[in-house]
């Protein structure tokens, strides 16, 4: 292993957005403080209480998620798209990095960018709802797991694209969608038949349920199971991403 | 500088072939290059440079045969082969986050080498970019970012490094100044291989050179054995008017040492070979129009490399890009 290469690589990367901190740290905070407060006050004074949380208190967790997995598969899509495009990928290509080194490095940077701005939403929201975490090991596990697994979906949409318009298609048409039906803003229970049955084939309903059962203590679904539903999502999409390095899919022809 | 060949190579490759789907671009190239030399691998567009220099640099996969960095196998040994490279690619990128400076401190690390702020600005200064240092690179100059380009593959102090057509869009200037600047690497014991289509560029620098076209390797040596073998020196008589007939019409004695017209039919071109220069020019007198000038033209790699593949076209590439 290259452990300076990594740690370079490491610090170029989160040096890269905190040089734009307006774009990557504060628009996605705002945009997510406005949901909460549209959502958490418009609906909040007619739902009031959801699998005994306050509404306002219950869509907390899915608004960290939201933010969190936008956050983790934009650093790195962004990233590695930005390198193709302008050619400076060949610096990493010709450098001694391998596989785990380039892993580690983007994964870590974009799972950085995630926490950061997951705590920025949660430390706006705590103000409104207070900062009780009940079980803090399954808030971490949780968040670490998806910020991985969403960072690694990001590195392989981005070696994948050849244009925008390819990077743009899987967090416009698969990802944002399963996320909002996710059971950010609701809860699996609240759902009509068939749909409480249809959302359970999402797999983020198990992470925004899992990260809920770690902030609040009560979930629609089981966190083991949302745990090994995680769990097997970041595996396989960290596989996907390293498997690209390591054949050189789309970077070396 | 030059190390015997009993040595491990700089830079080997054996039957080292690259086809894709629709084009064949390399077809078993075999090149040894020693350690401590220049090496320029010369050649029109699309004959197979960049290829070979990608899949030496670990870019580019080969389809068969094999490629060694001192020693190293660039598949099976890729990152201790990757270790010993430093490559300047032909197109130019720039990271538009950061300054000169970031970007060798992370090129340096990348390689494995700790931030050293002295050799950064040695290497800053040697291209000519201190006054730069801290300026996002977004606000360079072309010909700047070119430099950086250069700057970021000697950074590490790689043992080879690769120069993918360096001073392509070079003023002539910076050109020079590169080639001094490549010398003095040399000096240092740093092998280093260039691709060029600027024949000069060829013969300026290069302890040897190899002619790729194809594909494949049409000839490999010293500039200058390349020219004794391949070269013609030429006596070239111009006239004060166009030659009325064609080259066929020329007098018999011209015509039976090989002598042509030019495209403007102005001047008489007459190879030199055995035939004593005096022998020569003696025989101007037998042109009419008058010959108002004579010139005597010392062989080049583009003549080498006509008579190498017998491609006017290519060659008349190699002459435009010289241009």
């Amino acid at each position: 292993m290259n452990s300076i290469g990594l740690r370079t690589l490491f610090a170029k990367e989160t040096r890269r957005f905190l040089k734009v901190p307006g774009q990557t740290l504060a628009q996605p905070v705002v945009t997510t403080t406005l949901y909460f407060l549209v959502f958490g006050y418009a609906l909040g004074g007619r739902v009031r209480e959801v699998d005994g949380s306050p509404y306002i208190r219950f869509i907390v967790p899915g608004l960290i998620l939201l933010t969190l997995t936008q956050n983790a598969f934009l650093n790195t899509s962004s990233s590695m798209f930005i390198a193709k495009l302008q050619g400076t990928i060949v610096d990493l290509l010709v450098a001694p990095l391998g596989v785990v080194d380039l892993m580690v490095a983007y994964l870590a940077a974009a799972v950085l960018r995630g926490l950061m701005t997951g705590t920025l939403v949660w430390l706006i929201a705590g103000v409104f709802t207070g900062f009780g975490v009940v079980h803090p090991i399954w808030v971490l596990t949780y968040v670490l797991l998806v910020a991985m697994a969403f960072a690694s979906i990001g590195l392989a949409v981005a070696i994948w694209s050849d244009k925008f318009e390819q990077l743009n298609v899987i967090p416009t048409f698969i990802l944002t969608p399963l996320t909002f039906l996710g059971g950010v803003f609701y809860s699996a229970h609240m759902l009509p038949k068939p749909w409480d049955t249809v959302t359970r084939f999402n797999p983020i309903l198990y992470m925004v349920e899992g990260l809920r059962f770690g902030f609040l203590g009560a979930s629609s679904t089981s966190p083991w199971l949302g745990l090994a539903i995680t769990g097997g999502v970041a595996t396989i999409a960290t596989a996907l991403a390293a498997r690209m390095f390591h054949t050189g899919y789309k970077l070396r022809s | 500088m030059l190390v015997p060949a009993s040595s491990t190579a700089a830079v080997e490759t054996t039957d080292l072939a690259k086809s894709y789907p629709r084009v064949e671009a390399l077809r078993g190239l075999s090149l040894r290059i020693e350690p401590g030399e220049i090496f320029a691998l010369l050649g029109p567009n699309g004959a197979g440079k960049t290829t070979w220099i990608s899949i030496v640099c670990g870019l580019v996969r080969p389809t068969a045969g094999r490629a060694q960095v001192l020693g190293h196998d660039v598949v099976r040994d890729s990152l201790a082969a990757r270790r010993q490279v430093g490559l300047v690619p032909q197109e130019v990128n720039f990271d538009p986050f950061f300054t000169p400076r970031e970007v060798l401190r992370f090129q340096m690390g990348y390689y494995g080498v700790p931030p050293d702020d002295a050799r950064i600005d040695e290497v800053l200064a040697a291209l000519d970019l201190s006054s730069k240092a801290d300026t996002n690179t977004r606000a360079l100059s072309g010909g700047m970012k070119r430099r950086l380009l250069i700057a970021k593959a000697l950074v590490p102090r790689p043992r080879v490094v690769f120069l993918d057509e360096p001073t392509a869009g070079v003023d002539v200037a910076l050109r020079h100044d590169l080639w001094s600047y490549v010398r003095t690497l040399r000096a240092g014991g740093t092998t280093i291989v260039l691709t060029t289509h600027y024949l000069e560029e060829a013969e300026a620098l290069a302890d040897r050179v190899a002619i790729i076209d194809k594909g494949t390797l049409v000839g490999t040596d010293t500039p200058a054995a390349l020219l004794r073998r391949f070269g013609r020196k030429q006596v070239r008589f111009k006239l004060g008017a166009p030659w009325s007939g064609g080259a066929e019409t020329l007098p018999a004695q011209l015509r039976l040492l090989g002598a042509t017209l030019d495209a403007t039919s102005e001047t008489v071109i007459c190879p030199v070979d055995a035939t004593p220069i005096a022998d020569l020019l003696a025989l101007a007198a037998l042109l009419s129009p008058a010959v108002v000038d004579v010139a005597i033209v010392q062989p080049t790699l583009e003549d080498v490399f006509l008579q190498l593949t017998g491609r006017p076209d290519a060659a008349a590439s190699l002459q435009r890009a010289k241009a």
